[in-house]
């Protein structure tokens, strides 16, 4: 977060400018990184809230109730951006944010949390009463809750980027659910049938596929291929150590989306190889560390729940980078923590302060013992570090 | 499920993400460090701007009471250029239709359909108020850039001297296509780092910034007041006369300085497109070759006078032609009481072609015909000492002309007889009044000039340029040329014309011209030239001048062009204040 507030400090300036001359906007120098800061430190209250003050238990209590709020906000923003609300605001004929004045907040961001706390809850419950796989109590409501939530994120307010995290987020959790390998690929493949259609059937997203294919074989550049050749430009232009912060040319208007989904690019440019390497070690560490803390939880709910929050981040991270170096065509999908975006920075410091706290109730031992599945069997609280010193003194 | 296949579960997505972030940390050293020159290659092209800087084309003055005076001003004025791929078409159509419709030089549909265009003049020479009103308009990415337009406050004075600047910048004829480098200075440059609206960033390491030279202020040594008046004079022989076109030249004989150089008629410097004829934008005194005429008896009797076989009482028999090469060669005047035995005097009063042919005759040593010995010599007087068919080495452009070779081609004595009287041969008006100049002003020929100096601050600084004092004919041959070109002018004496207490000489000048592929001896269109001297009596020459006048299936002769010859010399007997001599 401290680096992506460097790098919206860098580059905050620069973007408003581009905005104020463009389009005649009105940014002041440093509302971007204002911006920024007033969610960094918001995420940081909610990350320090999900870790130390809300239980886990309520989230599976309530899991119910927040799926239903969050699928609500996005039929209302739906229904509103139909009424052409002022609470709505859209951008470039998308309408995904509610609007307050000082605030805007997207639900879709929202849902991607609530449905990792709902899955994990419903997952669990189907494994407990035996029906996991079932076609009429398993499948069917699944597929209900999920593809509601995919066309209200995809369809309705056109966000392929967080239809690509929500799918992921489901995948990866339903892959340590209990279901049939067989089932899971049938649903794989289902999935990927259902995907490559409606990339095929939309001209917009060929146009990506197109200019993604143009820029991978030194095919002629045009309108398509301008975001990706610039991200790619930004990225090579670093080096091994990068231009420097406050030095990015490619943040001055020539990248789109500096500073949403392009910002890695950026960081390419200013840090360069060392930079970035270091970033990705950092999400690999991140994530590497969520899988671990997923092994040590013996609770199938918590364990569901990291295992989502992990697959949403490692959805995002992995997605975005490779669209910025042209591995996969561009799907317009911000980089966690470090993108400008309030929402979505707010959601995942909940997420990640949610896995910490269960990251405090992982024990080697339970993961051991294939007859103990719930943390009730222990009895009592077993801090990590409580239990490796425990350990160490024997 | 069972723990360990949760675990084995788990176990695949740290294998997927783990393979994810190795293919995506090669290819970031793939980019970033085995493609990077390439990227930065790329970048440099994307990023860099590259703009000159437009000097300020330096102004043009005449002199006036010895001050310099400007004719030739600047005046900014803004171009408005757009980036195609930022703003929409429509957007800078209204902008346009709405403030520059008077001013569009681009065709936006062509514009837009250029891809990757991202720079485009749509607009030149707007006025500086417009030019605010379109800022204050908030148009995004329409950008103002700075450039001057030329302005006349004399209006059309001059223009065939002074020439115009095209809608590129570029001098066109006259003295600001002549001296166009010299005023238009040198280009500055600006390379840059750039934003994407082109806006130059303090961001890189090789950034350019080379100060353009502005051109510089050129002071001509022509007198803004006598050319208007001449200009006046010119005119009203034009409209007096069946000429179309007079042109006149005024120089001080002892510095070769020009001080009035007109070609009539004018055009509007600032609509110069407007013309209908592009050969109004032509000095005649300087870029075209003719044939003066019998102006050129001056220079062969100079000839024949300074070798010393040939005064003004030298006798010869006129019986009113010569047969040359088989060629009856006339005089024009055939009165019965010239025939016989006349001197040069006579000769050169009534302009007897019979005369400069004798002249012809004694340079070669035999007076009763023409050698190659006499070729030889008007040629080496001509081409040699008067350079004539050759560069004066005027500092505006000017035409060579030609004199034929002495020994070649056939009929060679006929074509230097002709020469004598100035027919068969090219030469401009420069060339000629430079070569007379050197008869009247003691025989010496200097390189005309038209510059005084360039203008910097208050001063004049004269130009380092080599300038030629040939001293090619003696003083007596001089006086005596200026004693007959006097004596050529004794009608005009009589007439009242000249006035008393001046010495005013000269020589006039009918020349036939070329009608398909032949001399019209009809004599159905000629051109009438006449150059002269003005000075206190008995004073050594002030002013030559030399004038022209010509048009389409019109007769001019000689006398004609001389009325607007003692116009121009009494009017310069007046506006320099010329004392009369005792």
């Amino acid at each position: 977060m401290a680096l992506g507030l460097i790098v919206i400090y860098a580059i905050g300036p620069m973007r408003a400018n581009v905005l104020n001359s463009t389009y005649g906007a009105n940014y002041d120098p440093n509302s971007f990184f204002i911006g920024q800061l007033r969610s960094v430190v918001l995420s940081l209250v909610v990350f320090f809230v999900a870790f130390k003050v809300i239980p886990f238990k309520y989230l599976q209590k309530y899991s119910k109730p927040i799926m239903i709020a969050a699928l609500a906000m996005s039929i209302l923003l739906w229904v509103l951006a139909k009424m052409g609300s002022s609470l709505v605001r859209c951008e470039l004929g998308e309408c995904r944010w509610f609007d307050f004045g000082i605030v805007s907040f997207q639900p879709a961001e929202f849902l991607k949390l609530a449905l990792v706390i709902y899955l994990a809850d419903f997952l669990t419950r189907k494994q407990k009463e035996g029906m996991t796989g079932k076609w009429r109590e398993f499948w069917l409501p699944l597929i209900i809750i999920c593809g509601t939530s995919l066309a209200l994120v995809v369809v309705a307010q056109g966000d392929l980027g967080s239809g690509v995290a929500l799918i992921a987020i489901i995948f990866g959790m339903l892959l340590t659910s209990g279901i049939s390998t067989r089932q899971y690929l049938i649903m794989v493949a289902i999935v990927l049938a259902g995907s490559v259609f409606a990339v095929a059937t939309s001209e917009h997203r060929m146009q990506r596929v197109d200019a993604w294919v143009a820029t991978l074989t030194g095919g002629e550049s045009s309108d398509s291929t301008y975001h990706i050749e610039n991200a790619m430009l930004a990225i090579g232009v670093g080096g091994l150590f990068g231009v420097g912060v406050g030095n990015s040319v490619q943040a001055t208007g020539y990248l789109p989306e500096s500073i949403n989904d392009s910002v890695f690019a950026i960081m390419g440019e200013t840090f360069g190889f060392v930079g970035l390497f270091l970033v990705i070690a950092i999400f690999g560490a991140m994530l590497l560390n969520m899988l671990k803390v997923a092994e040590g939880t013996v609770e199938t709910n918590s364990r569901l729940f990291v295992i989502g929050v992990f697959s949403w981040m490692a959805a995002q991270v992995v997605v975005n980078i490779m669209a910025m170096t042209s591995l996969i065509p561009v799907t317009g999908i911000t980089l966690p923590l470090l993108s400008y975006g309030g929402t979505s920075m707010v959601f995942i410091a909940g997420a990640l302060g949610f896995v910490l706290q269960l990251s405090c109730y992982t024990s080697r031992e339970v993961i051991t013992n294939e007859d103990i599945s719930s943390r009730r069997g222990i009895r009592g609280t077993h801090h990590a570090s409580r239990r490796r010193n425990q350990r160490n003194t024997k | 499920m069972s723990q360990n296949k949760t675990i084995s579960k788990i176990r695949i997505l740290r294998y997927v993400i783990l393979a994810a972030l190795f293919i995506i940390v090669a290819r970031l050293f793939f980019i970033q460090i085995i493609e990077h020159g390439q990227w930065v290659a790329k970048a440099d092209e994307q990023h860099t701007l590259l703009e000159t800087i437009t000097p300020k084309r330096g102004e043009i003055y005449m002199m006036d009471d010895d001050e310099p005076v400007a004719v030739v001003l600047n005046q900014s004025t803004y171009q408005v250029v757009i980036d195609p791929a930022v703003t929409e078409k429509a957007v800078i159509e209204e902008v346009v239709n709405k403030y520059v419709r008077d001013y569009a030089v681009a065709d936006l549909d062509e514009v837009y359909s250029e891809e990757g265009l991202r720079y485009a003049v749509v607009a030149k020479n707007v006025p500086r108020e417009i030019a605010e009103e379109i800022n204050e308009s908030g148009a995004t990415a329409v950008w103002l850039k700075k450039t001057n337009q030329r302005v006349y406050p004399e209006g059309d004075l001059a223009s065939g001297l002074l020439g115009f600047v095209n809608s590129d910048g570029v001098g066109q004829y006259g003295v600001e296509g002549s001296l166009n480098d010299t005023l238009a200075g040198k280009e500055g440059l600006i390379k840059t780092t750039a934003d994407v609206n082109k806006v130059a960033l303090s961001i890189g390491n090789d950034n350019v910034k080379i100060p353009a030279e502005d051109g510089a202020n050129i002071v001509l040594s022509v007198d803004r007041g006598l050319e208007k008046g001449v200009e006046e004079l010119a005119i009203s022989a034009v409209n007096d006369t069946a000429a179309t076109n007079a042109s006149v030249l005024v120089m001080e004989p002892d510095t070769g300085k020009i001080v009035a150089m007109a070609n009539l008629p004018n055009y509007d410097l600032s609509n110069y497109s407007d013309v209908d004829d592009a050969s109004a934008y032509i000095n005649f005194t300087t870029e075209v070759p003719y044939e003066p005429a019998s102006v050129c008896k001056s220079l062969s009797f100079s000839a024949a006078i300074n070798e010393g076989v040939m005064t003004s009482s030298t006798t010869y028999f006129n019986q009113g032609y010569e047969i040359v090469d088989d060629w009856k060669i006339q005089n024009a005047e055939q009165r019965s009481m010239l025939y016989g035995t006349i001197d040069m005097k006579t000769a050169l009063y009534w302009s007897l072609n019979t005369g400069s042919i004798y002249a012809l005759k004694l340079l070669g040593g035999n007076p009763s015909a023409i050698n190659q010995t006499g070729r030889e010599k008007l040629y080496d007087y001509y081409y040699n000492k008067f350079r004539l068919g050759q560069i004066t080495g005027i500092e505006i452009i000017e035409a060579e002309g030609f004199i034929p070779d002495p020994n070649e081609g056939w009929g060679r004595d006929s074509v230097y007889a002709n020469m004598t009287f100035g027919q068969n041969l090219g030469v401009t008006m420069v060339q000629v009044a430079s070569a007379f100049s050197a008869v009247v002003n003691g025989g010496y020929w200097r390189t005309p000039t038209i510059i005084e100096g360039n203008l910097v601050g208050n001063e004049i600084v004269p130009l380092e340029t080599e300038k030629v004092e040939d001293k090619i004919l003696s003083d007596e041959t001089s006086a005596m040329m200026r004693e007959m070109l006097v004596n050529n002018r004794n009608y005009k004496v009589n007439g009242g014309i000249d006035r008393a207490g001046y010495s005013v000489g000269g020589k006039s000048g009918t020349a036939q011209v070329i009608k398909d592929g032949a001399y019209d001896d009809t004599m159905s269109e000629t051109v009438g030239t006449y150059i002269g001297y003005v000075a206190s009596k008995d004073e050594m020459p002030q002013y030559v001048i030399m004038v022209k006048m010509s048009g389409e299936g019109a007769y001019l002769d000689g006398g004609i062009a001389s009325n607007l010859f003692d116009t121009v010399s009494n009017y310069i007997i007046d506006y320099y204040k010329i004392k009369p001599g005792a």
